[in-house]
């Protein structure tokens, strides 16, 4: 599978007539935007705003970021069995507006609730500060059940992306990265010195409002499958939300994963990247062992000699990590882990919930129970009372001067677990 | 002690002596997808499982499967 990925880059959003990028500018038709955001019956409401990198913004509690991606050519469209046909992606060609997102914003807690600050110390532990953000503050018609609630709004963000995405079709992008995975037998023959890595890609799956989605299908049903790279940059894998915003994967995470970036920057130089084996984390413990048998199996089949495997989220996912790293160790094929720390505050309890002697290669991601103060915001889009009941946050976490106080965990992709976060760690 | 838990392994890493496995982590007693009858005999039979695990002696950790 071949993917030509070109990125537009895009230097400045504003509002505008029209949707279009005209020489690095995209201008948003607001009311076109939020039109097509809420092209839904169960939708009251949709607000659009614009948050840009400095700005004295706080965006809570969020549900998904989204990165604005067009397929250009080759089948099907983003975020397929979703938004788009059911088609297989990752072939031909895909558009990006590199330096946009979509952020989701509405009432709804008890999924992806985290927040992002654009200025002050917060932003400094957000990646999505950095980004040019288009906010939709979707509200939904009374009495929704929460699920359904979560789906619509989940499902309207996407619209949102695939919508601004349209206007980077016939733009020439500024660079093109060119990404190819081939099938198995001729992936080997290709480099046959370099050993073979397999990327064991864990998707959370907690049910209530804690699911991840493969081309549409709610991840908790899968059976672990192989997946092509190229197919997760064209929205093949979508956040469902979860709490604990800080090691969540937000769908722009996944659209540009950095486990596989890497991984194809290096392939054919000093490795030979096989390809993605999705699992899950479910939350009985014969769905863990089925899942992570049938991922090492997976595994030892491609004929990997070595293996990344990244976590989502902590608590009892934390097993399915240490079953998949020992089960894949023990058919003789070396694991490296991707795992962030909930150590306490102070950092000194045990990280992790479970724990394998086979487990000797590991990269952490940071301590998530950290405390952190943020400061007031001139601006809050969405609803600063949730600081006190989201992951993370305690009763009296919202100042009355509008700063939180509460654990590095309410921010969004703090800790991320693809390593998409900004923290790192120097020895002295 | 019994600890009844749905994640056997990390009960055993934590090192309780007796384990009692249960059904799901959202719902480690109980089962929403029951009917109220079968739910409650469902849950008599798990707390029947851990009374009886108190009183056996173990000589080291054990699972009551």
């Amino acid at each position: 599978m071949r993917l030509e990925v070109g990125n537009i880059l895009i230097k400045e959003i504003q509002f505008g007539d029209r949707t279009e990028v005209k020489e690095g500018v995209l201008f948003i038709n607001r009311e076109e935007l939020a039109k097509v955001t809420g092209e839904d019956d169960r939708i009251a409401s949709v607000d659009v705003y614009l948050a840009k990198p400095g700005e004295e913004i706080r965006i809570i509690p969020v549900k998904d970021v989204i990165e604005p991606r067009i397929k250009v050519s080759g089948k099907g469209g983003v975020f397929p069995g979703l938004i788009s046909k059911v088609d297989t992606v990752g072939e031909g060609r895909t558009h990006v507006l590199k330096g946009v997102a979509v952020v989701t914003t509405g009432r709804i807690v008890g999924f992806q609730e985290g927040l992002i600050d654009m200025a002050g110390p917060g932003a400094e532990y957000t990646p999505f500060s950095k980004t040019m953000n288009v906010v939709l503050k979707v509200e939904p018609v009374e009495g929704l059940h929460q699920h359904e609630h979560e789906r619509v709004v989940r499902l309207a963000g996407l619209r949102a992306a695939e919508y601004l995405g349209r206007a980077g079709q016939h733009v020439e992008p500024d660079h093109v990265e060119v990404y190819e995975t081939k099938p198995l037998l001729e992936q080997v023959k290709e480099y046959p010195d370099l050993p073979k890595v397999v990327y064991v890609y864990m998707l959370q799956t907690q049910g209530l409002l804690h699911n991840s989605y493969v081309y549409g299908v709610d991840a908790r049903q899968i059976i672990p499958t192989f997946i092509y790279p190229t197919e997760v940059m064209d929205g093949a894998v979508v956040s469902g939300n979860c709490v604990s915003a800080c090691d969540k994967n937000p769908t722009y995470i996944h659209q540009n994963n950095p486990v596989i970036q890497d991984l194809y920057e290096r392939h054919g130089k000093d490795l030979n990247f096989i390809g993605c084996v999705i699992t899950n984390e479910n939350v009985t413990l014969s769905d863990k062992e089925r899942s992570s048998n049938m991922t090492a199996k997976l595994v030892e089949f491609l004929g990997a000699d070595g293996v990344i495997i990244s976590e989502e989220g902590f608590g009892n996912p934390d097993t399915d990590l240490v079953m998949n790293c020992y089960k894949i160790e023990e058919k003789g094929i070396k694991t490296v882990l991707i795992t962030d720390e909930y150590a306490g505050r102070d950092g000194a309890s045990q990280s992790l919930a479970d724990s394998t002697e086979k487990g000797d290669a590991v990269v952490s991601t940071g301590n998530a129970n950290e405390i952190i103060k943020l400061p007031p915001m001139k601006t809050v889009i969405g609803y600063p009372e949730v600081a006190d009941i989201i992951a993370g946050g305690t009763e009296g976490s919202l100042g009355e001067d509008g700063s939180i106080t509460a654990e590095l965990q309410i921010i969004i992709g703090s800790t991320n677990e693809l390593g998409y976060g900004l923290l790192t760690a120097k020895g002295r | 002690m019994v600890h009844m838990c749905t994640v056997v392994p990390i009960s055993l890493t934590v090192g309780a002596n007796r384990i009692v496995p249960t059904v799901a982590i959202p719902h480690p007693l109980g089962n929403p997808s029951l009917n109220r009858e079968d739910e409650k005999k469902l849950r008599r039979k798990l707390v029947e499982k851990a009374l009886n695990a108190l009183q056996t002696e173990v000589s080291g950790q054990t699972v009551f499967e």
